[in-house]
């Protein structure tokens, strides 16, 4: 299998341009199923490759419970520089599989405290919670979805304006956005060049739970004023994440995005233009990376099971 | 392990706080624990229910007074105000809770807060009618000052959309 096996762990720079570009080029809502499901395939890919390394590199650790045929040099040949990248492998695979434990860990338990934070209220869609924190987001899971939103920020809307706000909500949850969401998290977590991915995930999915909201309500104007009202009324809690970029922050682009007019959905993105060629370079980057494993993978099994001693 | 055996107490505690304090809601006037124990029924232990009117005295949803050799206790918000306040510890032990749940808008740095101005600056000043304005107000004829953007908008919106639900 020779260098194939590493391919799928660098492939994912290939999903690089694409994320710069989707955001202007594409539909939200394809940005957001195309980018996720790069980061997903790409993801499982590079973790199946790292856990072939791992194989090759547990079976040289003295008093490791493989088979002892595992460490020959015939299994060793199949990866260069064995020595190094299976010693490695080991370490990376396990901080993968922990980070990725403890994402999944933690989203199940914020939504199951929040489900239980609203026990005692009626079962309506809409929870209001006399509070002066302004905040508002939408609540997956639990008994039934649900909309969680603060008097404080209902307060500072005009009615349009929390009409737009509930669309919004309500299109994140018809959507299924937090899978989204959750799945390049879980991405990122696996290989670290994936990190673009969710960034730019976390935006087209509030992009186009936006353009969802502003065709229910059917005005964009009140969305973005809307979005804008609700930012201003909340800006004590800054947004860590991209704190220290010169670029505009996802609340003011957002708006001027629905200020503009609405995005067009293509079925297929021509190759000439700058975004297909990124689209079409990220999916074959993903196609490459799955061949590539599958490959290594075959390859590996091929090689250990005429290795096992029977 | 803890967590296996007291699972079923765990589970309903939210709900048991709501409906002490719905029972304290029902009373006229402060009520001791007692009188909350009988009228729940359903077999709680006193010793429950002066913990959990202890755990509604922590969160600020009741308050009590001394009367005689114990307590009687008055309820100090509604169950709404309860879930606020249960709702508010669990985000703010969320660290990067923006992470988990998708909140409607992100926080805006200086230079951030000061585009939003201006882009909502732009707008025409509709708030007194932004209820019934808003699709007339796309519609008519742009006032002075508002850039060609609106006709493109209408351009984009009377455009037919075929499909736009099912298309890809």
């Amino acid at each position: 299998m020779g260098l194939f096996v590493f391919l799928p762990l660098v492939l994912p720079l290939t999903a690089w341009p694409v994320t710069r570009l989707a955001e202007h080029h594409l539909h939200p809502r394809t940005a957001t199923r195309l980018l996720s499901g790069l980061a997903a395939v790409m993801a499982v890919c590079s973790t199946v490759c790292l856990g072939l390394l791992m194989v090759v590199g547990t079976a040289q650790l003295p008093g490791n419970p493989l088979p002892d045929g595992w460490s020959d040099p015939e299994v060793r040949e199949a990866v260069p520089y064995d020595e190094f990248a299976g010693k490695a492998a080991i370490p990376a695979l396990l901080a993968v599989a922990l980070n990725c434990g403890r994402t999944l860990w933690r989203h199940r338990r914020v939504c199951r405290l929040a489900h239980r934070a609203l026990a005692g209220l009626p079962l309506t869609e809409v929870a209001v919670l006399p509070d002066e924190t302004p905040y508002a987001y939408a609540l997956p899971g639990g008994r039934r979805d649900r909309i969680v939103v603060t008097t404080a920020l209902l307060d500072h809307l005009q009615a349009a304006e929390r009409r737009a706000l509930f669309a919004h909500e309500r299109a994140h949850l018809t959507a299924g956005h937090h899978r989204h969401l959750l799945a390049v998290r879980l991405a990122a977590q696996a290989n670290p060049f994936l990190r673009p991915l969710r960034t730019a995930v976390a935006y087209t999915a509030e992009r186009w739970a936006d353009e969802d909201a502003a065709r229910a309500v059917g005005s964009r104007r009140t969305v973005a004023r809307a979005i804008g009202r609700a930012a201003l009324v909340s800006h004590g809690a800054p947004h860590v994440t991209l704190a220290g970029f010169a670029a505009p922050g996802p609340v003011p682009r957002r708006v001027t995005a629905l200020l503009g007019p609405a995005p067009a959905v293509r079925r297929r993105p021509s190759l000439f233009t700058a975004a297909g060629l990124a689209v079409w370079g990220a999916a074959a980057g993903a196609a490459v990376s799955a061949m590539s494993s599958a490959n290594a993978a075959v390859t590996m099994l091929v090689i250990l099971h005429a290795a096992t001693p029977l | 392990m803890t967590d296996h055996r007291r699972r079923p107490p765990r589970r309903a505690q939210g709900e048991l706080e709501a409906s002490v304090l719905s029972a304290l809601r029902e009373a006229d006037g402060p009520a001791t624990a007692g009188w909350v124990q009988e009228r729940l029924g359903g077999g709680l232990a006193y010793t429950t229910v002066i913990t959990i009117l202890t755990r509604l005295l922590a969160k600020g949803a009741v308050t009590r007074e001394r009367s005689g050799r114990s307590f009687a206790w008055l309820p100090a918000s509604d169950e709404a105000g309860l879930a606020a306040h249960r709702m508010r510890r669990v985000l703010d032990a969320e660290r990067d809770r923006e992470a988990v749940l998708a909140s409607f808008v992100t926080g805006l740095g200086p230079e951030d807060e000061r585009l939003v101005r201006e882009l909502l600056a732009q707008q025409p000043s509709d708030d007194a009618d932004a209820d019934a304005g808003d699709d007339a107000a796309d519609a008519a004829p742009s006032p002075a000052g508002r850039p060609a953007q609106p006709h493109a908008e209408r351009r984009a919106r009377s455009r037919p959309r075929p499909g736009t639900d099912g298309e890809d």
